[in-house]
């Protein structure tokens, strides 16, 4: 009982016992009816504690084994965000180093600014994939900090996990945030800033410098590497040695290190985790012909459901072609015949494209639930033939063998002999709209259309909404020309 | 502060029951009226200073018991009050005058009432004449132009959608800033409930021809008291009630059409082919491709690939027509609306009894409302000290929705189809991409076949009931508990049929949706007044509190695979594709205070204050207290004025004080994880906002002074005020940099100023048999942020709009449009960077230079001016009363057609006839660049589409005729009036747009107003109705 209610009752009390019977009848009434307001005011205050229902207090989040494994869950959930590798991330790379192989025919000013290489810095692909990017990595850092918790048979996986996907995001924001390796000084050109531990406040120190080129790909290469070894084998549709180790031919590719990205790629072929498919159209349609699994030669892939995930690919790249129910797709990435033309005569890649209306599309993505393909093996083939014939070695299979499994599973005939330029054709061809060009133009110091690979033109926008974030403290430096 | 409060309460609970009561006698008499004599029924006879009363009777008679030495009070709406002492009498007959003056009126003021000539704060007063029967849905609406400093803007033609309300100015950022709306008491749920296109209006549930009167409480004096929820202003809406004597009956039954205000001229098929074969050309002779080359854009343009495709092939035969799209999005809406209203009771029990039927067609297709309401208002006299009461308000509310503006399925946007596009199929007869001919065609979705083959349909159910109790303690103290339930019930529920699979990706065998929003509101007012005089003193006082809980819960279940169209229901979906299920609470505990006393009815002082506390506010800043004081001087008292034939009544008054924002969501203040980061169907969770234990409401100090005035016999009256409100400790989505995985966190960082001045000036111009009234108010509000912190806060169409220091807030902020290169035809924008010495570069850059030229602030969305005239005029049986309502100074954002239809033909989209005149080598000097297909060439954004916005609207007019009464007596009615009423009939402004009174939906939030995006312009509606009596 409250204060307030105790002397209420006294003060009652003492009334009634000081005045005359009659008098009680209206007396009660009025005693009950202020009671009752009373009662109301005395017994509200603790009302006013109210937790959410739909969230949980930070504190309450990370405790046990199963919160830091949900949240890791909450990491691929970030990476399949359609700004990373959703989609953006790969169309992004296409678009941007597109020379007349595709048109943007949509009505988004952000691919089309991507599309024309010129963007603004408020472009919203650049904004969001930046954004999307260090959420996710926020939530891999979640996880690193909570290792601890997980029970210990779980532990080496989740780190792993945790860790590709970080150094995974850490290596895509450097390539096209940044300038491109040896593009220069890498420890002098700014990459972006490296957050390593999960943000719980903000204060002055959440304003940060970007980190050096350098120092970036160190840090996604000291992830990878990690992960690669606490990774195991197999890991249904989640990250695997492999991913990691592909993930790192990759980088080591950027860099020019081929004999680092032909040794990755080798660990990949020879472990025999994953296999080539034929026929090449096998590859895709996930959802309408392959009940939602992944081909055997995904190495990692972002997998769409019905009810989770969208295939940003076939967003763009796709469109609805009545004959296919369950193909989607705004159809914006209509591809032209400069691109058709580079496919010999009989080669069933240079058949996978789909005119149901008067443009022609890519049927890599039409299917509106199908995964979206980040690493395949096909790659590993190219990567490890094309470090090869660059090194002089034959580490895995002479680099002839490795262009003419490709060769082969495209239909085509054999080759007797190799050139660099017949390898990166048959890279390009394999690997069209997947998410390669850009990153090939820039480490082959090539060109996209009309620009030199290194032309500031071709590194995105420090996002405007990060700069004017950075007002009070000015830690963020813009990349040369916006 | 609390504690204090409390124990004052009790210690005044507890002094109420010593109270005796003394004997009573009984007076009777009739009330007749000066001007013709006639009988007054329903004249409110009280007695002063109990809560003791009665109404006169249909024959203008009343019986009313009062103690010895009693003074009865006569009042009538529009007559003037009569104080009589009783000394002694047991008949006394009245005869009550007319008053020009409204200032005998009472006004409600939150808790209470008050005779308006002794308000210190400063409320606005719509009454029921000025809203009934207006075709808009919701009384939002109704009220614009009506109220000085309401600024209302209906943002769209669609059916009971969204209406933004700002009363004295926008004094948040980034929380609410519509006014608290309470209805009998009870704060009502409002917001947006919507899971399809824009925001819903929940006030479009309550029928405004049940309102009373509706008080709009504008200055801290007034708003105090409730304290933390004031600070965007009050809106109290009053229903009718009761009257004893002779039951009336009114019926009311008016039907009419409305049609959309306004077409845009965009070009013909003649001129689009014109037009575009110009874009291409110029586009190919920039890339040096020769136009004849099979891959140049020229002949791609003038190829079966475009022209001939979208045309169905009739593009060059002579079965190439030419369609206006635009017009397939328009059509003539019909309105019905029947109102049956009874009213009476007897002295002891009075009742209201109500009933509407409300159907109304948009005018733009597939847009629907229809409403059906009752009310039951009742109030019972149950002995001499305790009297009770109950509304009941049930209504169903069925919305046929329009999808959001930035839609394809916008019917609004066909306006951007080919005009080589014919309207059907020529293959299948059908809208043009109705499977099974190829979708792909028109240019984009065609939404006709969202309206032919799918819907979305809201109905909700809302019931609002309060309760009363009212106990008369003693001479003067009246305890009142009130308890309000407020419960909305909403289902929201989509088909889409496989015809629609261009716009519905997944609904290759058809999608359905089902929402169901649950909002339960609780509210409880348990309070004391006590009113009294002593000599020349006066005295007023309510005390007491409120508690407050609502609760929201959604739940919604997704449906895809469907054996065929004919089902609809998801229990037929091979896969339930989607459900959730979601749940949100907030509550208020509130303490209430307000003494009012007066002096010789000459000098006025209130004083008033809340403490609120909420479940909203940080652990660190539970409570907050909000007082405010005022004070008035009633001049034309003083004898040096008494005599004065001109001027009949002046008062001074003044008022400063404190108010809150507490609409800054539920839980803003937690560090909080969500567990909806799933993947491929495993659970997941993810950090979903970064804390702040110390967050609370934002702060409003209010300062006011006015002037109430009447002149020769209050023949002219009105209200001039002028005040400044400073907001503190605005909440503000603070930008962090997102490398820490969150883009803001909630501080209470901000300040902003609104100060402006309101006038008000009621005049009878002639009086007599020919009567003419006229009532004019004018605001000027001036906003200006004053302080952010450095914060980058954007929003609206591309993030045009932003609130910027030292500007109004959400000014539009980009580059500067520098007209066209007549030498090249390159769009031109100021570069408008600072050089060394300070002031800005005035030099231009083109195209590739876009992004060094620097945003400066190129509009202010915020009006300068708002007011409203109404005439009325009246003779014999005729009334015509002409209101204009006019909105000044403000700027509309026209960027939503500006980027894809007046954008140089950079896309496929049709083009507005401006556009005719781009640039050529022969037309030089234009401002409409050079048209270059798929190039960007002045259509970024800039200020060429910014647009003054001002407009004044003749907003509504009508025209009765009451029949004569002795005619009508013949065939046994009371009261028979038919009338013509329009709406919107004509409007003058220079804006370009469809409608310069816009808000689109997809791009408004708080601060980002005056955004025209494809946006449904304002019916114009014609209406007829008749109003019987008997």
């Amino acid at each position: 009982m409250t204060f307030e209610e105790l002397l209420v009752l006294k003060l009652i009390n003492a009334i009634s016992n000081q005045l005359k019977p009659k008098k009680m009848n209206k007396l009660l009434k009025y005693t009950y009816l202020t009671a009752i307001g009373m009662t109301l005011l005395s017994s509200c205050d603790q009302r006013l504690e109210v937790a959410p229902t739909q969230t949980i207090d930070e504190n309450l989040a990370l405790g046990t084994s199963r919160d830091v494994e949900v949240t890791l869950i909450g990491c691929y959930d970030g990476l399949q965000d359609v700004d990373l590798y959703g989609g953006a991330i790969q169309y992004t790379a296409d678009l941007y180093g597109d020379g007349g192989d595709m048109r943007f025919g949509g009505t988004f000013a952000n691919l089309l600014e991507i599309f024309n290489k010129q963007l603004t810095t408020a472009n919203s692909t650049a904004t969001a994939t930046w954004v999307d990017a260090y959420n996710t990595i926020n939530r891999c850092n979640n996880v690193l900090s909570a290792l601890d918790k997980v029970d210990q048979a779980k532990r080496n996986r989740i780190e792993g996990e945790a860790r590709f996907i970080r150094g995974s995001l850490y290596f895509e924001l450097v390539r096209l945030y940044a300038k491109a390796w040896g593009d220069g000084d890498n420890a002098a050109n700014p990459g972006v800033p490296l957050v390593l531990t999960p943000t719980r406040a903000i204060s002055e120190e959440n304003y940060r410098k970007r980190n050096s080129v350098a120092e970036v790909y160190t840090q996604a290469i000291d992830d990878l590497m990690k992960a690669e070894s606490l990774l195991p084998a197999t890991n249904t549709i989640y990250a695997t040695k492999n991913a990691a180790a592909a993930q790192l031919s990759r980088i080591y590719l950027m860099q020019s290190n081929f004999a680092g990205a032909r040794d990755a790629a080798n660990r990949v072929i020879t472990s025999g985790t994953q296999r080539l498919v034929t026929p090449f159209s096998a590859l895709f349609y996930t959802f309408l012909r392959n009940g939602g699994a992944n081909p055997a030669e995904y190495i990692f892939a972002m997998t769409v459901t019905t009810q989770d995930g969208v295939n940003g690919m076939n967003t763009y790249y796709g469109t609805t072609v009545s004959s296919i129910p369950g193909t989607a797709g705004r159809g914006d990435f209509r591809i032209q015949p400069q691109h058709l033309a580079l496919y010999e005569a009989g080669d069933t890649r240079g058949e996978f494209f789909i005119k149901p209306t008067s443009q022609t599309y890519t049927q890599k993505h039409i299917d509106r639930y199908g995964n979206v393909p980040v690493i395949r093996l096909a790659e590993m083939y190219l990567t490890r033939a094309e470090a090869n014939f660059r090194l002089g070695t034959t580490v895995g299979a002479a680099p002839l063998a490795d262009i003419n499994v490709i060769r082969t599973r495209a239909g085509l005939k054999a080759l007797t002999e190799v050139t660099l330029p017949v390898i990166m054709k048959e890279r390009k061809l394999e690997l069209a709209f997947e998410g390669h060009l850009l990153h090939d133009i820039k480490r082959t110091k090539g060109m996209a259309g009309t620009l030199n690979f290194n032309d500031a033109r071709l590194i995105f926008p420090i996002p405007q909404r990060e700069m004017d974030a950075d007002a009070k403290f000015k830690q963020l430096t813009q990349n040369a020309g916006y | 502060m609390r504690q204090i409060l409390r124990i004052s309460l009790l210690v005044a609970t507890c002094l109420s029951v010593f109270v005796l009561r003394a004997q009573d006698r009984v007076v009777t008499g009739k009330v007749t009226s000066s001007e013709d004599g006639s009988s007054m029924p329903g004249v409110s006879i009280s007695v002063k200073g109990t809560t003791r009363g009665a109404n006169s009777d249909g024959e203008g008679n009343y019986r009313v018991s009062v103690p010895e030495n009693a003074t009865l009070v006569f009042s009538f709406v529009g007559f003037s009050i009569i104080e009589e002492k009783v000394n002694g009498r047991t008949v006394i007959n009245i005869q009550m005058r007319p008053d020009a003056k409204t200032l005998s009126e009472i006004v409600v003021t939150g808790y209470g009432s008050q005779i308006k000539r002794e308000l210190t704060g400063n409320i606005a007063q719509v009454k029921s004449k000025d809203i009934e029967n207006m075709p808009t849905p919701s009384v939002d609406a109704a009220i614009q132009g009506k109220a000085a400093g309401v600024y209302v803007n209906s943002g769209s033609g669609k059916l009971g959608q969204a209406v933004t309300v700002r009363v004295r100015g926008n004094s948040s950022i980034s929380a609410n800033s519509q006014p608290l709306y309470v209805v009998d008491g009870t704060p009502v749920t409002t917001g947006d409930l919507s899971n399809y296109g824009g925001e819903t209006n929940t006030l479009a549930d309550i029928n405004p021809n049940d309102i009373e009167s509706i008080e709009v409480l504008k200055d801290a004096s007034a708003g105090a008291i409730y304290g933390a929820r004031a600070a965007n202003g009050v809106v109290l809406i009053t229903t009718k009630r009761g009257k004893a004597g002779k039951t009336s009956v009114s019926f009311n039954y008016q039907m009419g059409v409305a049609e959309a205000t306004k077409r845009l001229p965009f070009l013909n098929a003649e001129q689009y082919i014109k037009f575009y074969t110009q874009a291409a050309n110029t586009r190919d002779r920039l890339d040096g491709t020769d136009p004849s080359d099979p891959d140049s854009y020229t002949s791609y343009v003038l190829g079966p690939d475009f022209l001939g495709y979208y045309s169905y092939d009739t593009y060059g035969t002579s079965k190439q027509g030419d369609y206006n799209w635009q017009e397939k999005a328009f059509q003539k809406g019909p309105i019905q609306q029947l109102d049956l209203q009874l009213s009476g009771g007897n002295e002891k029990t009075k009742f209201f009894i109500s009933g509407q039927y409300l159907n109304q067609t948009g005018t733009i297709i597939g847009n629907n409302l229809e409403r059906m309401s009752g009310r039951l208002n009742l109030d019972h006299q149950a002995n001499n000290w305790l009297s009770v009461g109950l509304t009941m308000n049930l209504s169903r509310t069925l919305n046929r929705r329009l999808p959001g503006d930035n839609a394809f399925s916008n019917p609004l946007q066909m306006a951007a189809l080919t005009p080589l596009t014919p309207f059907e199929d020529p293959n299948t007869g059908l809208p043009a991409g109705t499977p099974p001919g190829d979708v792909n065609i028109p240019l984009y979705y065609n939404p006709i076949i969202s309206i032919n083959y799918g819907s979305f349909v809201s109905t909700g159910i809302r019931n609002l009931t309060n309760g009363y109790l009212q106990a008369n303690i003693f001479k003067g103290l009246r305890f009142r508990s009130e308890i309000g339930i407020d419960l909305l019930n909403q289902n929201e529920e989509s088909f889409f049929q496989s015809q629609t699979i261009r716009n519905q990706s997944r609904a290759s065998s058809g999608i359905g949706a089902n929402y169901g929003t649950f909002v339960t509101n609780y509210n409880t007012n348990n309070f004391f007044t006590y009113d009294n005089a002593f000599g020349k003193h006066g005295i007023s006082a309510t005390l007491g509190m409120s508690y407050q809980q609502s609760q929201t819960k959604v739940n919604f279940v997704e449906g895809i695979q469907f054996p065929s169209d004919s089902y609809k229901k998801i229990a037929s979906a091979a896969n339930k594709s989607d459900g959730t299920s979601t749940e949100t609470n907030f509550r208020f505990l509130s303490y209430f205070l307000r003494a009012n006393y007066k002096f010789a009815d000459k000098y006025l002082l209130s004083l008033s204050g809340r403490i609120d506390g909420s479940s909203r506010f940080g652990a660190n800043s539970r409570y907050g207290f909000f007082p405010a004081a005022a004070v008035g001087w009633v001049l034309s008292e003083e004898n040096f004025l008494k005599s004065n034939s001109i001027i009949s009544f002046l008062k001074l008054r003044a008022s400063y004080g404190l108010t809150g924002n507490a609409e800054i969501g539920n839980f803003p203040q937690l560090g909080l994880f969500q567990g909806d980061a799933g993947y491929a169907g495993a659970a997941g969770q993810r950090p979903s906002q970064i804390g702040n234990p110390n967050l609370k409401w934002e702060t409003t100090a209010q300062a006011d002074i006015g002037i109430d005035y009447g002149i020769l016999n209050n023949r002219i009256n009105g209200e001039i005020d002028y005040y400044v409100k400073n907001t503190s400790g605005l909440l503000l989505n603070v930008n962090i940099p997102s490398t820490t995985g969150f883009l803001s966190q909630v501080q209470n960082v901000g300040k902003l100023e609104n100060k402006g001045i309101e006038f008000v000036i009621n005049t009878q111009n002639l009086v007599g048999k020919f009567k003419w009234n006229t009532s004019l108010n004018l605001a000027a509000n001036r906003n200006k942020v004053t302080d952010i912190q450095g914060q980058v806060i954007e929003g609206g169409v591309r993030s045009m709009n932003r609130v910027v220091e030292g500007q109004p807030i959400g000014v539009f902020y980009t580059v500067e449009y520098a007209g066209v290169n007549p030498d090249n035809g390159d769009a031109l924008f100021y570069k408008n960077t600072k050089n060394t010495d300070g002031s800005l570069d005035r030099t231009t850059v083109t195209n590739a230079g876009y992004n060094t030229a620097q945003r400066v602030v190129v509009g202010n969305p915020n009006p300068k001016l708002i007011g409203g005239i109404t005439n009325s005029f009246s003779y014999k049986g005729f009334d015509l009363s002409v209101f204009f309502n006019g909105v000044f100074g403000n700027d509309v954002n026209f960027y939503g057609v500006g980027q894809y239809s007046s954008a140089n033909g950079i896309y496929e989209d049709n083009q507005t006839t401006d556009q005719l005149n781009a640039w050529t080598p022969e037309n030089r000097n234009t401002d409409v660049p050079e048209a270059r297909f798929y190039r960007g060439n002045g259509n970024q954004a800039s200020s060429r589409f910014i647009f003054d916005g001002s407009f004044l609207r003749l907003r509504t007019a009508t025209l009765s005729y009451t029949l004569p009464t002795a005619l009508v007596n013949r065939v046994k009615l009371e009261r028979v009036r038919v009338y013509l009423s329009g709406m919107n009939l004509a409007t003058f402004t220079k804006y370009k747009g469809w409608d310069p009174e816009v808000n689109s939906d997809d791009f408004t939030t708080n601060f980002a107003i005056g955004n025209d995006f494809y946006t449904p312009p304002q019916p114009r509606t014609i209406m007829a109705g008749i109003n019987i009596g008997f």
